[in-house]
């Protein structure tokens, strides 16, 4: 779910290195170096930013915390991570990556800290160089990398020839995101704790959120109905009783893996609920490596039927979650793809409707060829 | 619905109307990516009063008629309800929607001018640029430059803001202990301030024996001995106010106090250098003075500070960086945050900072009590 993106990460902002050790990078750059001798690419340049930084933080382990950073990835020689911070800030970036070169690449530093790198590049062929996440970058910096780089070095898109992260998770990335789980679940609960004790859902949704923030998560986010569940809002201070159920929705990174959750909590157990429960264990049922991601899809609407999607949704009953919170592929009727093993997903279900009320219930699941692994599922849906 | 602040944003698109007037230009498009950047415009914020969750845009063109569009699509209901433009369209295609609504505007692309576009990410850029023929020129100083000068309903915020920061850093004085961990204790101060009613924070808060800089909070666990560095940067309703305080757990060693007292004296002479007319070099100097004169004038660079203040968000960040390369004349009205933060060898970074409104005689601190160099007792 989109929500307001905070101003900065805050929270345990730190290299979880008992958990993703060096060498679990040296592994990742194994199948990024395999692309790379592929396409003809001695060096790949792998952008990030506040917003959206998989691929940066999935070969880098470096999350920005405020604006941007960039990899330079060679086939061979010392990798460069650029940030753009301060110098004053470098000794703390340097704690964030395996990459011990780490520079400033903020206004007057850029050129002192890119150009030169690209010096071990000599020749007179043109040279192509490989790209990842440049999607998300300004169009202001797009233009400093082309003017660095001149004429000679020639820019490919790389994210769809060697897409970073993979969608098939890693066992340590498996780990991390047992972990973030943990976190949600507790979130959630404290969720629908708090609501069943105030009847106020954003007072409801802070005590998730300091849940989360106090077992370490870096970045939370959070929505809730403020007219019983037909839409949501994220934060406006209104921490007052609303009648209705509790429609609420939050998500919580930890050392760079997201989780996320809806929680619906009802005074009164609602059709609502009943119909988006079973459409979420119909969908559960279904997730098997190979399913093709448009049959998930009419499934769980076919279960919601005659009820239609909530819009909050937007066509969509699921996704890929990880190092973004939205990961591939989406679970809509047109979706392309199928479902892998040791992939987590979350499963998204739910209902606006005028006569069965209004209700959002979620799972994450790691699919396996024996089914779905439940990592984590909403909270129960009664008050009491 | 907040009726002042929409007859404060309703000023801002009836300023950016005269200024269409004034440069024979049919429209305007301003963008934002949907990050509130504490140290950015947004300048879909300054004229349509919506924090968006999305990228978004708002149309206007030269007759006063605004069209604000947002993404996701679900987001529409919310954002009219705040919007102070004429109307408002959820999407979740901003570039086929923006092609739409120029057309309905009736806008000629090459006599528009955008803002924001720039800060969008490169492919929806191009999706645009597809969309629209072409991409207007970029005008993206104008909604810093329109909402440079905080209207009454913005002071007050930032007013509101400063007061929430205060009470926030009460909280750290309450709470913070050996044997928290830094992150704990970010959590504490991140959730009080959201309850006062923070809708954001820019919140830094590190600690250490002797710290290099203030960072993100991390694992470490607070000890006696500890110096801790907060920079507690509140939004309320679009207006982000930063105090920089520095408190030690224990009794810290009396070279601290001393050194300590050279960051509150370059306060002072900044404070009093920040009169409407100055120019910021000339604020910067000021505070610069203090710390060369005490012997320290290698360390007025980086890595050993960054700048002695900055612009604010989310409506603008004029007066910028305050910094020596800066010729911007101060005007009263404008808000920014003025913190001679310093890393001194013998004490380590120490923080010092407020929010600060020009006036003809000086700055103002938004704060009621300015930093002090505070002492939680173990």
């Amino acid at each position: 779910m989109q929500t307001v993106q905070p101003s900065v990460m805050l929270g345990s902002y730190v290299w979880a290195q008992d958990r993703l050790p060096a060498d679990e990078f040296t592994l990742r750059l194994d199948e990024l170096h395999a692309a790379m001798d592929r396409n003809g690419w001695p060096v790949i340049l792998v952008y990030g930013d506040v917003r959206e930084h998989a691929a940066l933080a999935y070969l880098s382990n470096f999350i920005p915390r405020v604006r941007w950073g960039m990899a330079l990835l060679p086939r061979r020689g010392d990798a460069r991570l650029l940030c753009a911070m301060s110098t004053r800030d470098l000794p703390a970036m340097r704690t964030l990556t395996w990459i011990a070169d780490v520079q400033s690449g903020m206004g007057p530093e850029w050129t002192k800290a890119f150009d030169p790198w690209f010096e071990r590049l000599k020749g007179e062929r043109a040279i192509n160089i490989g790209t990842l996440g440049f999607d998300f970058m300004a169009p202001v910096l797009f233009q400093s990398v082309r003017a660095s780089l001149g004429d000679r070095f020639v820019l490919q898109r790389a994210d769809d020839i060697s897409p970073v992260p993979p969608i098939r998770k890693r066992p340590r990335e498996l780990t991390m995101m047992r972990a973030s789980c943990k976190v949600i679940e507790a979130a959630a609960n404290t969720f629908a704790a708090s609501w069943r004790g105030s009847h106020e859902p954003e007072t409801a949704a802070l005590d998730a959120e300091r849940t989360a923030r106090s077992l370490a998560a870096q970045d939370v986010r959070t929505l809730v109905s403020l007219d019983g569940g037909r839409t949501l809002a994220p934060y406006q201070g209104r921490f007052e009783k609303i009648p209705g159920p509790l429609v609420g929705y939050i998500a919580v990174k930890l050392a760079g893996y997201w989780a996320d959750m809806f929680v619906t909590v009802n005074d009164a157990r609602s059709k609502a609920t009943q119909q988006a429960e079973a459409a979420l264990d119909m969908l559960i049922a279904k997730m098997r490596p190979g399913a093709p991601v448009a049959d998930l899809h009419a499934t769980a609407v076919d279960a919601l039927a005659p009820s239609e999607l909530h819009p909050v949704l937007s066509g969509s009953v699921g996704h890929g979650i990880g190092l973004s919170l939205h990961e591939r592929p989406q679970f809509r009727a047109a979706g392309d793809g199928a479902v892998m093993e040791n992939a987590v997903y979350t499963l998204q279900i739910g209902i606006a409707d005028a006569a069965s009320g209004n209700a959002l219930l979620s799972a994450m699941v790691r699919s396996s060829p024996k089914g779905a692994d439940i990592l984590t599922r909403s909270p129960s849906t009664t008050a009491t | 619905m907040n009726l002042q602040a929409i007859v404060g944003n309703n000023v801002r698109l009836a300023e950016a109307t005269r200024h269409l007037h004034d440069q024979s230009l049919d429209g305007l498009i301003a963008a934002s990516n949907g990050l509130n950047n504490f140290l950015e415009s947004n300048a879909v914020y300054v004229l349509a009063g919506v924090r968006p969750i999305g990228a978004s845009a708002v149309v206007l063109d030269r007759d006063g008629r605004s069209t604000l569009i947002v993404t996701p699509a679900w987001d529409e209901e919310r954002a009219a309800a705040l919007s102070s433009t004429d109307r408002t369209v959820g999407t979740d295609d901003l570039a086929t929607t923006l092609q739409s609504v120029v057309g309905t505007h009736r806008l000629n692309v090459s006599r528009t001018v955008s803002i924001g576009l720039s800060l969008l990410g490169q492919a929806l850029v191009d999706r645009i640029a597809s969309a629209l023929g072409t991409l207007p020129n970029a005008a993206d100083e104008l909604a810093r430059d329109l909402a440079r000068i905080r209207s009454a309903e913005e002071l007050a915020a930032a007013e509101r803001a400063t007061w929430i920061a205060e009470r926030g850093y009460e909280r750290l004085l309450e709470f913070a202990r050996p044997g928290l961990r830094e992150f704990e204790l970010a959590a504490e101060l991140y959730c009080f301030t959201k309850k006062l009613g923070a809708e954001d924070n820019f919140l830094l808060l590190s600690a250490s024996q002797h710290n290099l800089a203030v960072r993100a909070a991390g694992e470490r666990i607070l000890d006696v001995g500890d110096i801790i560095l907060a920079e507690i940067t509140p939004c309320y309703r679009g207006q982000f106010a930063q105090i920089c305080r520095t408190t030690a757990i224990g009794q810290p060693p009396p070279v601290v106090r001393e050194k300590y007292a050279i960051l509150q004296d370059a306060m002072s002479e900044g404070l009093t250098a920040g009169r409407a007319g100055a120019r910021v070099a000339d604020v910067t100097r000021a505070i610069n003075g203090v710390i060369q004169k005490a012997g320290y004038g290698d360390y007025c660079r980086p890595p050993y500070m960054r700048v002695r203040g900055h612009g604010l968000g989310i409506t603008s960040d004029r007066p910028g960086d305050i910094v020596e390369r800066n010729e911007r004349v101060l005007e009263s009205g404008m808000v920014f945050v003025m913190h001679p933060n310093q890393y001194i060898p013998e004490s380590g970074y120490l923080m010092c900072g407020e929010p600060v409104v020009v006036s003809g005689n000086g700055c103002r601190a938004l704060s009621a009590r300015q930093a002090q160099l505070d002492i939680i007792a173990v």
